[in-house]
């Protein structure tokens, strides 16, 4: 199975606005002029690209090799169990690279805005500025069910439930912000 | 012309006030044959086999005082002996005194030192031993006027050891050399100053080995008098140096109507300074600058707790540093160059005024025994930059400020336990309520009077926090060799309270006077830090820190937003490290040629894989990790991650740690992924860090504040020649793109074959854990990154 970038990208928005970390979290897009004005914020700029075994990994054995055997698996594998005893969840062969422009990471003073929330709030929250274009490259994973942790124990079995291959760019525009609220 | 031999011939005890007073000199005739030996000879030739000692010298400020006890000059390798000496007096026709002076197997040592207000502690005794050779010119007229004096002086050093001995260890500076010139040093009375000034001091230096021994039949000796074995080494220095100074003495100290008061000048025309492990070099090479003291006042007195100390306090104490290059490991190459210059003086911080004071007492930590030195410091950074240049490019960490007040301990310590301390082999650098901080302004790129800008956060991948206020207390044992032969072994157990840790951190001062730092703020910090022998040394390749064991806690009691002090939380987080067998590398260099975006070896390949290529130079850092995350031992000893959130409200309305929810990832750790115990891979990662062009792009279409136009996508170009300092170009050429704005270029490979989490548990106070996640397995994991981190202005 592949879906696009915008469906991952929903998946992963609906992931942030339901968790904790989100509790009063929103989207605000901040000009270069807004930006500019914030007096005394600090913060970084960052661009670059990251590549999730591009090559393989450090693991070699019956099951795993580098990426030039395709009779194994050379991405990365993560199995969790929810259950006492029971079977695994598994992200498997997760490969792939994207690459982004423009994510930046600072202290942010919301005073006001946000439908009058931000008189409200009047606070300093932290601010996840998106970056312009994330680009995804051939990034794929499996997602299994397994019988065992690792695929070279024991009494090993796995059904690869469906396949996810991202290919393209997603435009990014926005703030991400984290507001601390509740009790802590 | 008279000649004499003085000789140990009789005991003469002198009744001063200091003490008693045993040398023995005398004179003898000199035989034939060494008369024949003797041609050419002026003036008066005078040898002397000296032997002398004190049971004590006092000196006394304002009826305080302080006494070197113990003191003995003699023979190094005899410690009944006396020490030989020659000199060779003429007087010139000038009228100037011509000293040749010949120095053998000398030794100037003083047991203890101790306070006469104090007389139960001991800071510790000393020993100098040398051979020396030199020659001494005095003639009459000085800088200021024919009532002073000028000096024509050189030496040369050879054999020598300097040591300090608490409690029967010692360490010193063995196989010492030192060459040193100095003409034109003249000494004159300014008004109510005695005016020092040396316009050129060259020299060089070498010590063959710094060496401790626990031995207490060792004093002074360079293989073990019980093994025969060569005692431990920290490992060797070398350097030459090239100075000019300026000093004025004056009689008055701080307190009371005695005392010292120095102003001093010192400027570092040239100097070069190496520290080797085993023939491989951490080089300092092309410093130059200058250290200044004004009004630096010396005297016995009592410090803030009313302990009788030596005191030194000082008006202000400043200079700068530049150092061209930072070489390390044998092949010579470059870090790249520092600089810093700092400021201390008197500042208020937080409300509360600091200053620079140094009060040194005896005694050192209660359980090391009655030797040791104690030093109730207060100091006031009040303004410093450091500055990082790597081919060429500049990032200047600015207003860095720093304060506290406390005690420092240091003992030279045996391994074993004394009255419920442990103690390690080594130099044992103790910290007892240690309360203090620092904090960093900003960056600025290129030049200081570059616009200030974020980014300090940069340093928390070396392990720096942008801020930080901190109550210490524990210990840094540096113990000598490291894992084969010299080097550094270092045990420590580090307690931090009431902490404030900043991981994004916003200006202090932006031009209008201090304002209320804001940032990220691990509040309410209490750290604890275990590490047991890790081994530095220099290698080959760089400088290599090996762990053998370290644990850590770290409690942040709020995770905050804005002001450190503020009233909104995060919540509270718990991380728990436990590592065997870890290690680091770091290498001069970094990433060297680099193709970012894309994939190739030369740049036409880079380019035409869609790729840009960069060339970040021979300069940089690498640093290559390897993190073995061990199994959980005991509740201290493991890899956990704790987040606590919905506690209940104390006195204050703080929130009361272990009376909420928590979130805990328990037992975090690596293995070898083959199904065994085995867990020698861990995570390996290798960072590569240069200062190089980074490309930033407009997010938005329009002016910016500073009401430079551009469109979403335009590259910001620095361009000296506009208002702003920078425009926003839509197809940058070739001499735009070196025009880039300068950030730090990061290239990152890390990877792990396996990395569990036993169990993660959701925690309710009064329902106890509830597992979540029975195992989290996470396998054969390769990244790589190629990241641009530019500060924001």
């Amino acid at each position: 199975m592949i879906i696009n970038a915008t469906t991952l990208l929903r998946a992963l928005g609906a992931g942030v606005l339901f968790s904790p970390w989100a509790t009063w979290a929103d989207m605000a897009p901040l000009d270069d002029e807004a930006m500019a004005g914030i007096a005394g914020q600090g913060g970084i700029y960052l661009t670059g690209d990251i590549a999730i075994n591009e090559f393989g990994g450090p693991l070699q054995n019956a099951y795993f090799d580098d990426c030039t055997d395709a009779s194994k698996r050379c991405g990365a594998r993560l199995a969790f169990r929810v259950k006492e005893d029971g079977g695994w969840l598994v992200l498997d062969d997760l490969r792939g690279k994207f690459s982004f422009e423009g994510l930046t990471l600072r202290v942010r003073e919301i005073s006001d805005g946000f439908g009058g929330d931000g008189a409200e709030f009047s606070g300093d929250v932290l601010e996840i500025g998106l970056p312009n274009i994330v680009r995804y490259d051939d990034v794929r994973f499996k997602f299994a069910a397994s019988s065992t942790a690792r695929p070279t124990d024991v009494g090993f079995q796995q059904t690869d439930i469906l396949s996810v291959q991202i290919q393209g760019d997603v435009v990014m525009e926005g703030n991400l912000l984290v507001f601390p609220t509740g009790n802590p | 012309m008279p000649r004499y031999r003085l000789q140990q011939a009789a005991l003469l005890t002198l009744g001063l006030t200091f003490g008693s007073w045993s040398w023995a000199v005398g004179m003898q005739a000199l035989d034939d044959s060494e008369l024949s030996g003797i041609s050419g000879q002026t003036g008066i030739t005078l040898e002397v086999d000296l032997s002398v000692t004190a049971n004590a010298i006092a000196y006394f400020d304002d009826g305080n005082g302080i006494r070197l006890e113990g003191f003995r000059v003699g023979s190094a390798s005899d410690p009944g002996g006396p020490a030989y000496h020659q000199i060779k007096i003429d007087i010139g026709a000038d009228a100037a005194l011509n000293l040749d002076y010949l120095v053998q197997d000398r030794r100037i040592e003083f047991s203890d030192v101790r306070l006469v207000g104090s007389p139960q502690n001991s800071m510790g005794g000393v020993f100098l031993d040398h051979d020396m050779e030199g020659t001494l010119r005095i003639t009459p007229g000085g800088a200021l006027s024919q009532q002073g004096y000028t000096f024509d002086s050189a030496y040369s050093v050879r054999n020598g050891r300097l040591g300090y001995r608490t409690n029967g260890n010692e360490v010193f500076l063995d196989g010492v050399s030192l060459d040193v010139s100095s003409p034109g040093m003249t000494l004159d009375v300014d008004g109510n100053a005695l005016l020092l000034t040396s316009p050129s001091v060259t020299g060089q230096y070498e010590v063959a080995a710094i060496r401790y021994s626990n031995n207490p039949a060792n004093r002074g000796v360079s293989r073990d008098a019980s093994s025969g074995e060569w005692l431990p080494s920290y490992g060797q220095l070398q350097g030459d140096f090239d100075l000019s100074k300026e000093t004025r003495i004056r009689g008055g100290g701080r307190f009371g109507q005695q005392g010292l008061r120095i102003d001093s000048h010192t400027e570092i025309n040239s100097a070069n300074f190496l520290y080797l492990t085993n023939g491989n070099p951490l080089a300092l090479r092309g410093i130059t600058g200058y250290l200044a003291a004004d009004d630096l006042r010396i005297d016995v007195a009592e410090d803030w707790l009313g302990r009788d100390a030596l005191a030194l306090t000082v008006d202000s104490f400043h200079g700068e540093l530049n150092v061209e290059r930072v070489e390390l490991g044998s092949a010579g190459r470059s870090i790249g160059a520092v600089n810093v210059n700092f400021l201390f003086a008197d500042q208020v911080f937080n409300g509360r005024q600091y200053t620079n004071a140094l009060y040194l007492q005896g005694g050192g930590h209660a359980d090391a025994g009655q030797q040791g030195l104690r030093l109730a410091a207060q100091w006031s950074l009040q303004l410093a930059d450091l500055s990082y240049v790597d081919d060429g490019n500049r990032v200047i960490f600015s207003g860095l400020q720093s304060w506290g007040q406390g005690d420092v301990t240091v003992n030279v310590s045996r391994e074993g336990a004394l009255g419920g301390t442990q103690f390690f082999d080594g130099v044992r650098i103790g910290f007892e309520g240690l309360e203090g901080g620092y904090r960093i302004n900003g960056l600025r790129v290129g030049d200081p009077d570059a616009p200030l800008q974020g980014g300090t956060e940069l340093l928390l991948a070396l392990g720096v926090y942008p801020a930080y206020d901190f109550e210490i207390d524990g210990h840094i044992t540096l113990g000598a060799g490291g894992p084969s032969g010299e080097g550094l072994t270092i045990n420590s157990d580090i307690r931090i309270r009431n902490g404030s840790a900043a991981l994004i951190a916003a200006p202090y001062d932006e031009g209008q006077g201090e304002i209320t730092q804001k940032g990220l703020w691990a509040s309410e910090l209490n750290y604890d830090m275990h590490v047991r022998n890790m081994t530095l040394d220099i290698t080959d390749d760089g400088f290599a820190i090996i762990t053998g064991e370290a644990w850590s806690t770290m409690d942040v009691g709020n995770l905050r937003v804005g002001a450190k002090d503020g009233d909104r939380s995060f919540g509270r987080f718990v991380i728990q490290k436990y590592e065997q067998g870890s290690s680091m590398t770091i290498s001069p260099g970094g990433a060297g040629n680099v193709c970012v975006g894309g994939a190739g070896a030369t740049a036409a390949a880079c380019n035409a894989s869609g790729g840009n290529w960069e060339m970040r130079g021979d300069e940089g850092i690498t640093i290559s990790l390897k993190q073995i995350l061990a199994r959980a031992v005991d509740d201290t000893r493991r890899n956990a991650l704790t987040w606590e959130t919905n506690r209940q409200l104390g006195p204050g309305g703080r929130p009361v740690n272990d009376t909420g929810v928590k979130l805990v990832l328990n037992d975090i750790y690596t293995s070898d992924g083959d199904g065994t115990d085995s867990n020698t891979f861990g995570i390996r990662t290798d960072l590569s860090v240069d200062v190089y062009q980074t490309r930033v792009v407009k997010k938005s279409d329009g002016a910016d504040a500073a009401g430079v136009f551009g469109y979403r996508g335009d590259e910001r170009i620095m361009d000296s020649g506009t208002a702003a300092g920078y425009r926003y170009v839509s197809n940058p050429t070739a001499a735009d793109r070196a025009n880039r704005p300068l950030g730090f270029a990061v290239q990152a490979h890390s990877r792990f074959k396996e990395l569990s989490i036993n169990n993660v548990d959701l925690v309710h106070p009064q329902g106890g854990a509830a597992t979540a996640i029975y195992g989290v397995k996470l396998q054969n994991v390769d990244l790589r990154a190629n990241l641009t981190a530019t500060p924001i202005q």
